[in-house]
């Protein structure tokens, strides 16, 4: 077999193909905010976006409540990752240390619930809440959204505790430490990096949703951006420009939650190295 | 499997370390997964032996399995299923193959590293619903620069452009898909590749080694149950997708790129049958159910291999 | 009646404000309010969804008017309710049916008569009457279901041909000029025609369909038995084929497109409602248009027929209903018929000089009032929306050379007569 080499230049010019094919929709995103209609319906695409355009951007965010969206849409996307991973930590560890009776049922049941799509749910969750008094709160979005990253964050935390030596644990074990006390001290640091991911997979999630966010939510000023966004569609007339600007003011946080994220992602390595 | 006397140790050491550990962590999980999924599921399951309408759903028909042989009798149903299984396919295949390269590309050291990380996760921060304006908007069949690129290198895209083509309206909103989900496996694989033990994979590289080599014997065996892992939630994530679908196509055109989610979705708001929409709900669960066994003896039948 | 209480209290002044403020909190947690028939009206925030809130041109028409009501009094606050367009009727129908859902809502003819035929609507019987307030007749008609009224107009409006009298100087009147007009204009990047003809929308396929299927005198039923495959619903629908067969139209163009297309002077003809006026103005303010009937060999298009119903599940009935009557006081009329433009609503008002000075082809509008049919399938109408998605798919179908359109509307009575039993 022929050797494969791939020097930093190689290796250069396939990440910004990558990164072309990453971005560049969103590009297009923020161009087409910023292109009049004349020259979007133009015989030739404008490529390059026009600044004249920005006061699109300022009455986006001047007349729509567009920061309320993201206020909103900021609360439950944290408050779903805090929710997860609060959760997530302890049934991955019971599903990765201990055996017990229903294990396999328990891991069976958690991925079967990802498959239950959000448009099967949302009546019976609808009366669910009734019942609770959770529509029309945002809480109530925090904890369904909760209940369908909480398997994937689960199955990630219980992946990366799997690959923990048993020996660090007996460790703490010996210090007499309890298994609550182990998991937290032990366990906890080393899957950082895991749980970063499943922090960001979580906050992604929520970030995104709509079918339970245009169904529990009443309160305009309770709506999230996905549903606001939605909002600029018309019956009669759609301001691409517009919609285009918010969707774009609705994708960046979520980027750079992700930075933020990353630091720690990235600090995981440390520890990965411990490990090995 | 843990002996008596693994357990019996472990008592020993931490005085809550008794049978009832496990439990305790899995309690709150536990109990939270039972009020909000379980219980509506048990409601969908009692939902699909009934007729029941939207606007009344507390009153229901029992009509027995009357729901699931309609829904099996018809011949739209069997082109929902054929779709559903081009689409979770070719979504799990695309993404996780486009994710590894990617993550692989992104481990090594190269300028600029960190920023490249960030940017790469753009597609799957956007919102699905921006996700789905945009790409219906770069292949508009007039304006769209996707279309407008076809063309100017002459692919005949049709009149009526790319979403509106029953051959090219799935490709479409696979490779939307894919684009979207890319970067999730690239960010979870690169995690997992943190665990590759590096001075071996330099050693090997040291001593000369093919990549393509060290890839297989080093790295693969490392990042191998995360791809499953993976693959398994692209599977099932992509037999419950929803909104890219309903914005670009809703199924259309002559339902090529109508899913089981997009049947049921129609089924429950638009013909308001909640009873037949949980039926169709059903067959994705027992679905899902068969790709998780499987994927289950897969990995069991693999890891007997490697033993 | 409930106005005139309501009235006389607000001379109560200030005391009741302040109990006003502090009774608001408490309500405001579900305390139940049945309230006292003769009497006062609770003081209430309730919610008011309507698709067009979202409307680029119409949405901020709109809220001008909830503002003006609410500053109008100080017991009863309208605040519009969060439901985008795209998911409006699945959205609200799902939380009637769960038991909440806004207080008043703009519904459109499909989902009005399904939600009254389930009970979720608050029969309006002994609340409205219609003699005294002077409604219109010909869409009044619809808003009753099962001999009940549940609805009153909010607003309606007729389809009209609108045309670029840039690129087309004379408009069509018959269906040949029409076809000749529209291969005519289409050049370049310009098209002569446009209109819905994708799955993705299904809703607006209907509608559009809906005009060539009267226009050439077919209809969906004959009040008791489906109709779909009428030889001249075949004819009216085939007609609707040569035209997308013709390549006069932006194919695969959705309606967000190829109405900015119309505002760019890239599309000479449209198919539309006078809700269109408006938004089209608001798009490009420059460009010259004008309307004519629709051009087709009879007299008879659709119309939107937009009821605002109250929620049989509201616990402020009477403060909704206050709105819908502040609504049908004939000044209130007024501003409202304003702030639609081109549409009409539930009481006949004359169009000021003003108006017709700025849109002197208002006229055509309001003479086709009696010729337009909601867009539903009539005898039928809760399930309209069931048997809208089995034309539609048919009818696309066979636009996309699939089938004929005679074995597409044979097809699609088939499979409509299965579910409506």
């Amino acid at each position: 077999m022929k050797r494969v080499r791939i020097g930093v230049v190689g290796r250069m010019i396939g990440v910004l193909i990558v990164l072309g094919i990453a971005v560049f929709p969103i590009y297009w995103m923020f161009t087409t905010a910023l292109t009049s209609d004349a020259d979007l319906f133009a015989p030739e695409p404008r490529w390059f976006p026009d600044f004249g355009q920005f006061y699109v951007f300022v009455d986006a965010l001047a007349e729509g409540p567009t920061l309320t969206w993201l206020a909103n849409s900021t609360i439950v996307a944290i408050g779903t990752t805090v929710f997860s991973i609060g959760l997530g930590i302890p049934l991955a560890y019971a599903l990765s240390r201990f055996s017990f009776k229903g294990k396999v049922a328990v891991g069976l049941l958690l991925l079967m619930t990802q498959m239950l799509p959000e448009a099967l749910m949302v009546v019976p969750l609808f009366s669910l809440y009734r019942r609770f008094e959770l529509l029309d709160s945002l809480a109530g979005l925090i904890l369904a959204n909760t209940a369908f990253v909480l398997p994937i964050v689960a199955l990630v935390l219980k992946g990366a505790i799997d690959g923990i030596p048993k020996e660090l644990e007996e460790a703490g074990r010996v210090d007499g430490a309890r298994p609550l006390a182990v998991l937290l001290r032990i366990n906890v640091p080393i899957i950082l990096p895991s749980i970063a991911a499943a922090a960001v997979i979580a906050f992604f999630h929520a970030w995104n949703e709509y079918v339970f966010a245009v169904t529990f939510i009443f309160n305009k000023s309770l709506q999230p951006a996905s549903v606001g966004l939605a909002g600029f569609i018309g019956e009669q007339g759609t301001a691409i420009q517009t919609i285009m600007a918010v969707a774009f003011m609705f994708t960046l946080p979520a980027v750079a939650f992700y930075l933020f994220a990353q630091k720690y992602v990235v600090s995981g390595m440390t520890a990965g190295a411990v490990k090995g | 499997m843990t002996t008596l006397n693994a357990r019996a140790s472990r008592r020993r050491r931490s005085p809550l370390g008794s049978r009832w550990t496990p439990y305790v962590f899995l309690l709150p999980a536990a109990a939270y997964i039972f009020v909000f999924q379980a219980i509506p599921l048990l409601q969908e399951v009692y939902l699909s032996f009934t007729r029941t309408n939207l606007l009344n759903p507390t009153r229901s028909e029992w009509i027995g399995f009357d729901n699931y042989t309609r829904v099996f009798a018809s011949s739209d149903f069997q082109q929902t299923l054929g779709t559903t299984a081009v689409y979770v396919i070719a979504c799990v295949v695309g993404a996780v193959g486009s994710g590894l390269v990617v993550a692989l590309l992104l481990n090594g050291s190269f300028p600029g590293r960190g920023i490249a990380r960030a940017l790469v996760t753009v597609p799957w921060a956007a919102p699905g619903i921006a996700t789905a304006l945009i790409a219906t908007w770069m292949l508009n069949a007039q304006y769209g620069i996707i279309t407008r690129a076809l063309r100017a290198i002459g692919v005949d895209v049709g009149e009526s452009g790319i979403l509106d083509n029953p051959d090219l309206a799935l490709p479409a909103i696979l490779l939307t898909t894919i684009w979207q989900l890319f970067p999730f496996v690239a960010v979870v694989l690169l995690s997992a590749l943190q665990s590759v033990p590096t001075e071996l994979v330099e050693a090997a590289e040291m001593d000369g080694a093919n990549r393509l080599w060290v890839f297989r014997v080093v790295t693969w065996p490392v990042i191998r149950p995360t791809v499953g892992l993976i693959a398994l939630l692209m599977t099932i994530w992509s037999l419950r997708r929803f909104e890219l679908i309903w914005l670009m196509t809703r199924g259309g055109p002559l339902g090529t790129t109508r899913t089981l989610v997009i049947d049921l979705y129609s089924q429950a708001f638009d013909s308001k049958q909640l009873g037949a929409a949980a039926a169709i709900g059903m067959v994705g669960v027992v679905i899902a159910m068969i790709v998780v066994v499987g994927s289950r003896l897969v990995t069991r039948a693999a890891e007997k291999d490697t033993a | 009646m409930a106005t005139h209480t309501f009235r006389r209290s607000r001379l109560g002044g200030i005391a009741l404000l302040a109990v006003a403020g502090l009774t608001l909190s408490a309500c405001s947690t579900g305390g139940s309010s049945d309230s006292a028939e003769g009497g006062e009206i609770e003081p209430a925030t309730i919610t008011f969804a309507a698709s067009t809130f979202g409307d680029p041109g119409l949405g901020p028409r709109l809220q001008e008017l909830v503002d003006e009501y609410n500053a109008s009094q100080d017991i009863v606050t309208i605040e519009p309710a969060a439901v985008p367009f795209p998911t409006f009727g699945q959205t609200v129908l799902t939380q009637m049916g769960g038991g909440e859902g806004p207080d008043l809502v703009r519904f459109d003819m499909p989902e009005f008569t399904s939600a009254a035929d389930a009970g979720l609507l608050e029969p309006l019987d002994d609340k409205i009457d219609a003699d005294e307030l002077g409604l219109q007749e010909g869409p009044d008609q619809y808003m009753f279901v099962n001999d009940e009224r549940y609805g009153v107009i909010f607003d309606t409006s007729n389809y009209v041909m609108y045309y670029n009298t840039d690129l087309i100087p004379e408009p069509p009147t018959t269906f040949d000029e029409f076809m000749d007009v529209a291969k005519a204009t289409t050049q370049g990047d310009v098209y002569g025609l446009a209109f819905r003809q994708t799955q993705a929308e299904e809703n607006g396929v209907w509608q559009d369909i809906f005009n060539y299927v009267y226009g050439f005198g077919g209809e969906w039923s004959d009040g008791e038995e489906l109709t779909l495959n009428n030889p001249k619903n075949v004819e009216g629908l085939e007609a609707y084929q040569s035209l997308y067969d013709a390549n006069v139209i932006p194919k695969g163009a959705d309606a967000a497109t190829f109405r900015k297309m119309f505002a760019q002077n890239k599309v000479g003809m449209e198919l539309n409602n006078g809700g269109y006026l408006v938004a089209t103005r608001g798009t490009n303010p420059d460009l010259n248009f004008s309307v004519a009937p629709i051009p087709f060999p009879v007299r008879a298009q659709g119309a939107i027929m937009a009821p605002i119903v109250i929620n049989a599940n509201s616990e402020h009935k009477d403060a909704a209903m206050d709105f819908i009557n502040w609504v049908l006081e004939a000044e209130n009329q007024t501003s409202l018929q304003e702030a639609l433009g081109a549409s009409s609503v539930a009481t006949k008002t004359t169009r000021s000089d003003e108006q017709l000075a700025e849109t002197p082809f208002l006229p055509v509008y309001d003479e086709l009032t009696n010729s337009s049919s909601p867009q539903i399938v009539v005898g039928f109408g809760p399930q309209t929306a069931d048997i809208r998605k089995i034309v539609v798919t048919q009818v696309i179908s066979a636009l996309q050379g699939q089938q004929t359109m005679e074995e597409a509307l044979d097809n699609a009575q088939d499979e409509a007569e299965q579910i409506v039993g």
